[in-house]
């Protein structure tokens, strides 16, 4: 195993030494796992023209099957992209490398709440290049509400029995302890854990389905089982409108959560070159647009987004609002608290 | 006597195409042992089973004790039957697969258990009443059969190749406990084999069946001394054949030119005339050896060369060359050791006498060409 | 090398390749998993140990037993259901169908489906079930109701009925074996001696299919005590099954050693299940000679 990381390594050393050789053709690859609309053709495409590097992307369906993939074994991805919440376990357990700071020239563009997030950063090195990020807002059908809803104390409404819908995570506890008033959600204590899964258990007889996929959403909405959810602000609402469905998003009373995803580097890549070739393409005007555009996510990159979009979307996708962004309660990693947040979700759905 | 079994004028045919049983028409009297004796395929089961129930004539109807029962099911037919495969349950014990009938219809179990009792005692299985069918032998598993049947106390039993799972020895055992079962109970039977020798060993009446139709019926002695026909006469018992052109007729005798000489012979079918090419058959046991210069008599009279004897026991089979044709088959008594010394030898000529009341003669039909 | 001695390898390499194969993409990784159920969650990750943490924390927290009771109760259901739907059917099959050609062709019709994706099977329910499904638009048409109902989709119901669906192919080719061979006379017996039809089912015919109705009833229980698809798509809020929570300790959690510890208890239920109902087949198997 050893010998063959250092084959690995020494053919990346010669990979790299070619990659010089003719600078403008890093031939190779790179693999990553990431989320479906972060490899879309539409940018991807181009930059394999350009680079030579040949992207070969397989999809997560959560930020749970990150770590698994990668504590499976090493050698088959070069990138990763988790959510702020998930990319502190990956780093601690060793699957990550540190960013080689000199080869991303533009990092410094990228908004300062995420470079010095502290779930990239570790010992003093950066680990992780902030991509995308948006909220989990709340949607509903505006053809089922006469007044539009504002508060998430709604989800506990009788009268929309078998019409709510919640995320099939750990998110759903950060909703009932808002709703509680314990807004310290990604800190809570085993009581106000209790107090949150009492609370969704009440909930329980009004929910017709907790939601697991981003297709599973758009279909219960489509098929109409479900008026009222938590979502990936900006991406059901958009394939929902392709299916003219009326839906609203709206950031309730009780705040929403923020989310931020970013590139990590595996552990021992022998495809450094493409890796970084390819991180520098993502965080610049190619691939945060490109990003946008099939995903409805906001960019990390706010000089590269304004360079690259539209002022109605800059503006749509709130990248000139740094009031909004800092509104947002951006996930935090549980560390240790994880299990005990997972359980309780699961006690939750145990319950009878 | 009365007949308890009528069958009349009964058709059976599977898809408008197979003809199991043509126009069969069949009287079994009160307490009679039939047996229906025939190749497989000849109608004789299918017959079975349309007294039983399982099978509904296509024409015809079937009586049962003077009612029509063509149209009942098996389960309100006052019959039982015992099946080739025994047929008994496996999951329940002897006495349970003998009371089951009794137990479902509802009959008290102060009655049911003296009766399987009784049926089990007849067949000597008392002490096997609480095994399982598995942990019998085939013959033991046979009696069951007989006994589950029997204690209902039906008008007819039905046996369908009972005893062709037995090995030969058991089989004549059986054989013989049957015939006693018969004899004791007075019950009307019905019996189904294709063994020529368990018809005749059992039966009051056989009933030889061809292609769905009766070929003759009668008793044992009058199928095998007097076949109505040369299929009967080949199935039933041996028989030595011998072909020939007819010279005279007189009555029912007629006189057949054969291997050089004249045998003489009774005719079994009508319409036969001088000239026709006839077959004549002729017991193995009933041909006379003569013995040197012994006068034939009114019998016929053969000569041809000893090709071996075989010893069968009691018995003694000599195998004849007559010139032409098959061999001629002779069965002799061997009643003292003296017989035995005297035998003739291979290779030596040996005259033979045939009495004209023991030959059969039927028109040739070229059924038996060999 | 001589011939014999190369003959022997052959044999050797021919029997042994299966047996390896049981070993190495079995045995070790049931190993593997018994070895992690003792291991400790300790952020990021876990680490080795042999501690029964694991085991006393599915025993002390309700909400396994919880699930496990559920995932029992539903299990059950589907076998049941299963058993009802497929008996009539295979028996229509065995003892009504006189055609052996239009038999076969029958069974096939109901063993098929197994051929088609276990997902397309299932998600059909969906679109049959749902608010807007083609239930609930005929009983809205017919009138029986005045607005669609949600009571048919994402519930429990709906679960069992679309494992019960899924897995009736697993109870139809059991109960068609032993149907089958019970042999024609043993039913003729029965009303021979003066049983009609219906009893001579109840004391014979159902009584000797009983290792078919066993292995059936073995298949659909433990295939459903192993679904995760089923509460996934069509279950509702109280969908959860065993396998759903051991998934979601394999990947949310990221608690492989309490995941571990469940999948094992999960196996010695299955395992449990099996050796019960081989054992009951054997005391009911019957000679049928």
């Amino acid at each position: 195993m050893k010998n063959l990381r250092k084959v690995l390594q020494s053919a990346g050393a010669v990979l790299a030494v070619m990659g010089m050789a003719t600078a403008a053709q890093a031939a190779g690859e790179v693999n990553i796992l990431t989320w479906e609309g972060y490899a879309d053709d539409s940018f991807i495409k181009p930059f394999e023209e350009a680079t030579g590097c040949k992207v070969s992307a397989t999809y997560v369906g959560s930020n749970d099957d990150f770590a698994p993939k990668l504590a499976a074994g090493g050698g088959v991805y070069d990138l990763v992209s988790p959510s702020i919440d998930s990319t502190k376990a990956l780093i601690e357990a060793g699957f990550i490398d540190p960013a080689d700071m000199s080869r991303l020239p533009r990092y410094e563009e990228i908004y300062e709440k995420f470079r010095t997030a502290e779930g990239i950063n570790h010992d003093g090195k950066v680990y992780g290049v902030p991509f995308s990020w948006g909220s989990i807002p709340f949607m509903y059908r505006t053809d089922k509400f006469e007044t539009p809803p504002t508060s998430l104390n709604i989800l506990w409404d009788p009268a929309l029995e078998g019409k709510i819908s919640l995320w099939d995570d750990k998110s759903a506890i950060y909703v009932a302890s808002r709703v509680i008033g314990n807004h310290n959600i990604y800190d809570l204590s085993d009581e106000e854990l209790e107090a949150a899964k009492a609370k969704l258990i009440e909930q329980k007889p009004l929910v017709r389905k907790y939601w697991a996929t981003a297709g599973e959403l758009v279909d219960l909405y489509a098929a109409g089982e479900v008026w009222i959810s938590n979502t990936w602000g900006g991406y059901q609402s958009a394939l929902l409108a392709e299916q003219n469905i009326p839906v609203q998003e709206f950031i309730p009373e009780e705040g929403a959560e923020g989310w931020m995803d970013s590139w990590l580097i595996v552990k021992g890549t022998p495809n450094e070159d493409c890796v970084y070739e390819f991180i520098n393409m993502a965080t610049t005007e190619e691939g945060q647009c490109g990003m946008s555009n099939v995903n409805g996510y906001s960019s990390a990159n706010p000089v590269a987004a304004k360079n690259c979009m539209s002022e109605e979307q800059f503006k749509a996708l709130h990248q000139d609002d740094v009031d909004y962004l800092d509104s947002l309660l951006l996930w935090t990693n549980l560390r240790d608290r994880l299990e005990h947040y997972t359980n309780t979700w699961n006690a939750v759905k145990a319950a009878n | 006597m009365s007949a308890i079994v009528e069958i009349q004028n009964v058709t059976k045919t599977y898809g408008g195409k197979v003809t199991a049983v043509d126009d069969l028409s069949l009287a079994v009297e009160e307490g009679e042992f039939v047996t229906l004796l025939g190749p497989s395929g000849c109608g004789k089961t299918t017959t079975l089973r349309m007294i039983a129930g399982f099978e509904i004539p296509t024409r015809g109807r079937i009586m049962l004790a003077g009612e029509d029962v063509t149209d009942l099911p098996p389960y309100h037919r006052q019959v039982n039957t015992v099946f080739q495969d025994y047929a008994l349950f496996p999951h329940m014990t002897i006495q349970e697969n003998v009371g089951y009938g009794l137990r479902v219809a509802g009959v008290p179990k102060s009655e049911v258990g003296p009766k399987v009792k009784d049926a089990l005692v007849r067949v000597g299985l008392l002490d096997k009443a609480a095994d399982r069918p598995a942990m019998l032998s085939g013959g033991q598993k046979q009696r069951v059969a007989l006994a589950r049947a029997l204690v209902r106390q039906p008008k007819v039993l039905l046996l369908d190749e009972p005893l062709s799972a037995l090995d030969a020895k058991l089989r004549e055992a059986m054989q013989v406990e049957i015939k006693h079962l018969h004899e004791q109970l007075g019950l009307t039977f019905v019996f189904v084999t294709h063994d020529q020798r368990e018809a005749l060993v059992m039966s009051d009446r056989v009933v030889v069946m061809d292609q769905g139709k009766i070929v003759q019926s009668g008793t044992p002695s009058e199928l095998y001394d007097q076949p109505a026909s040369a299929y009967v006469a080949d199935f039933i018992g041996n028989s030595n054949k011998l072909r020939g052109r007819v010279v005279d007729i007189q009555g029912r005798q007629v006189r057949v030119k054969v291997l050089g000489t004249e045998v003489s012979g009774l005719a079994r079918q009508n319409g036969i005339s001088v000239g026709d090419l006839v077959l004549m058959t002729v017991r193995p046991e009933k041909v006379q050896l003569l013995v040197e210069e012994e006068e034939a008599g009114s019998a016929s009279l053969l000569s041809g060369t000893v090709l071996d004897n075989l010893f069968h026991g009691s018995t003694c089979r000599m195998e004849i060359d007559m010139g032409e044709g098959e061999p001629f088959v002779v069965d002799l008594q061997l009643r003292t050791a003296l017989d035995q010394a005297n035998l003739a030898a291979p290779g030596s000529r040996v005259r033979l006498a045939i009495d004209p009341a023991t030959v059969s003669v039927f028109p040739d039909d070229g059924a038996f060409a060999s | 090398m001589r011939e014999t001695t190369r003959r022997q390898l052959t044999a050797t390499a021919i029997v042994s390749a299966p047996l390896m194969w049981t070993l190495v993409f079995l045995f070790i990784p049931y190993l593997v998993m018994f070895t992690y159920s003792f291991y400790l969650k300790k952020f990021p990750t876990f680490v080795p140990a042999f501690e029964f943490v694991n085991y006393l924390t599915i025993i002390s927290d309700p909400q396994y037993y919880q699930v496990l009771l559920r995932t029992a109760k539903i299990a059950l259901t589907v076998a049941v259901c299963s058993f009802l739907i497929a008996y009539p059917l295979t028996y229509f099959l065995v003892f009504k169908v006189k055609s052996a050609r239009l038999r076969s062709i029958l069974y096939m019709a109901v063993i098929v489906p197994l051929w088609v994706s276990y997902l397309l099977r299932a998600y059909t329910w969906k679109t049959i079930l749902g608010n807007e499904g083609i239930l609930n638009s005929f009983l809205v048409w017919s009138g029986i109701l005045s607005q669609p109902t949600d009571i048919f989709l994402y519930n429990q119901f709906s679960m069992v009925v679309t494992l019960t669906y899924i897995f009736v192919p697993f109870m139809v080719m059991p109960l068609y074996a032993s149907l089958e061979k019970i042999p024609r006379s043993m039913i003729e017996a029965s009303k021979d001696l003066g049983v009609g039809p219906l009893r001579t089912f109840w004391h014979v015919t159902l009584p000797l299919s009983m290792p078919g109705v066993i292995a059936g009833a073995t298949f659909t229980i433990c295939l459903t005590f192993g679904d995760f698809v089923a509460p996934f798509l069509v279950g509702g809020p109280n969908g959860a099954m065993i396998a759903t929570i051991i998934q979601s300790q394999f990947g949310a959690a990221l608690n492989w050693p309490l995941g571990a510890a469940l999948s094992i208890i999960m196996l010695i239920i299955v395992l449990t299940i099996i050796s019960v109902s081989d054992r009951l087949e054997r005391a009911g198997r019957i000679d049928l000679n």
